[in-house]
């Protein structure tokens, strides 16, 4: 057991780009899973929130890799950082807990179109899923880093094709547990 | 796809999300009557690591004010009135809940979100 610093949008979804609430509120299907397993959660801010606001268009990464996103990421990461770090001094393991496939929290899928601008229109089913980290994520990595601090990851993956809520909760599982899915 | 939110949203302090066994599990009563949560600071941070924390919550709470969101506090937290002044935001309608039934019926005669009306109006 320890702590679980879950994407701002699974306690809230009141948070997500436009059309992208799943559910009115708390999404349970991840925050059951971590209290079943006694995982203390903590909640972190929604790097897009703020900055973007609440009428931003949907973004893949490459639209939001500006120096003064970066900048808010940084600051954002440096809170989150010294909470994960106090925790840590108490013993606690960490996981964090993204959404697969954002711009921001990916972390193991993130979204590309280097391409990507303009009047805000592109196909369904544009390809824009790639392997890594979102850039808010990759700003935490990296401060955790820099104060040696090691963690885990888990995702929200309801922006994945084949997303199902059991392999989700699998995953999760398999991450909290700390073995191979 | 449809947009499921509920333009809700509660500021509840870190024990109603984190219960203590026997505590209210706010969260639980949050979830079920669909408000979304931004979850306050530790009591048990020390204040260099629990102001910065604030201060970002401060950020997203003026954005839901701005948009015509409701929101409520559920608890409280040493500092996040000071945190809210620093960007022009009143201390939300706050209920100190006992009980999931005191939180529900705190949480039933909440008005509704403009915001929620303004989406109706253009659909």
């Amino acid at each position: 057991m320890g702590v679980a610093f879950v994407a701002h949008c699974l306690l809230n979804q009141n948070s997500k780009v436009g059309d992208g609430a799943h559910c009115a509120g708390v999404y349970s299907p991840i925050v059951d899973v971590l209290r079943a397993r006694g995982w203390r959660i903590e909640q972190m801010p929604c790097p897009e929130l703020a900055f973007a606001g609440l009428n931003r268009f949907w973004a893949v990464r490459e639209q939001y890799d500006t120096a003064a996103f970066r900048r808010h990421c940084r600051r954002l990461a440096t809170a989150v950082a010294g909470a994960i770090a106090a925790r840590v001094q108490q013993g606690e393991e960490i996981v964090l807990v993204g959404v697969e496939g954002s711009p921001s929290m990916g972390v193991t899928i993130t979204s590309s179109d280097p391409e990507r601008g303009g009047r805000p229109a592109w196909p369904d089913g544009s390809p824009e899923l790639t392997g890594g980290e979102g850039i808010f994520v990759e700003e935490l990595h990296a401060e955790l880093d820099r104060r040696g601090i090691t963690f885990r990851v888990a995702g929200e993956t309801h922006a994945i094709p084949g997303h199902d809520e059991a392999g989700q909760r699998a995953r999760l599982e398999a991450v909290l547990e700390h073995r191979d899915a | 796809m449809r947009d499921e939110r509920s333009y809700r949203v509660a500021l509840v302090a870190d024990r109603y999300v984190n219960p203590e066994p026997g505590q209210l599990d706010g969260l639980a009563v949050l979830a079920a009557a669909g408000w979304g949560v931004m979850q306050l600071p530790d009591e048990g941070y020390p204040a260099e690591v629990a102001r910065p924390l604030l201060a970002e919550v401060a950020e997203q709470v003026e954005e839901f004010s701005r948009r015509g969101y409701a929101f409520v506090l559920v608890g409280e937290r040493d500092g996040l009135a000071e945190a809210l002044a620093l960007v022009g935001v009143a201390v939300p309608d706050r209920t100190v809940p006992a009980s999931a039934a005191e939180l529900r019926e705190f949480l039933a005669v909440q008005p509704a979100p403009p915001a929620l009306a303004a989406t109706a109006a253009r659909e």
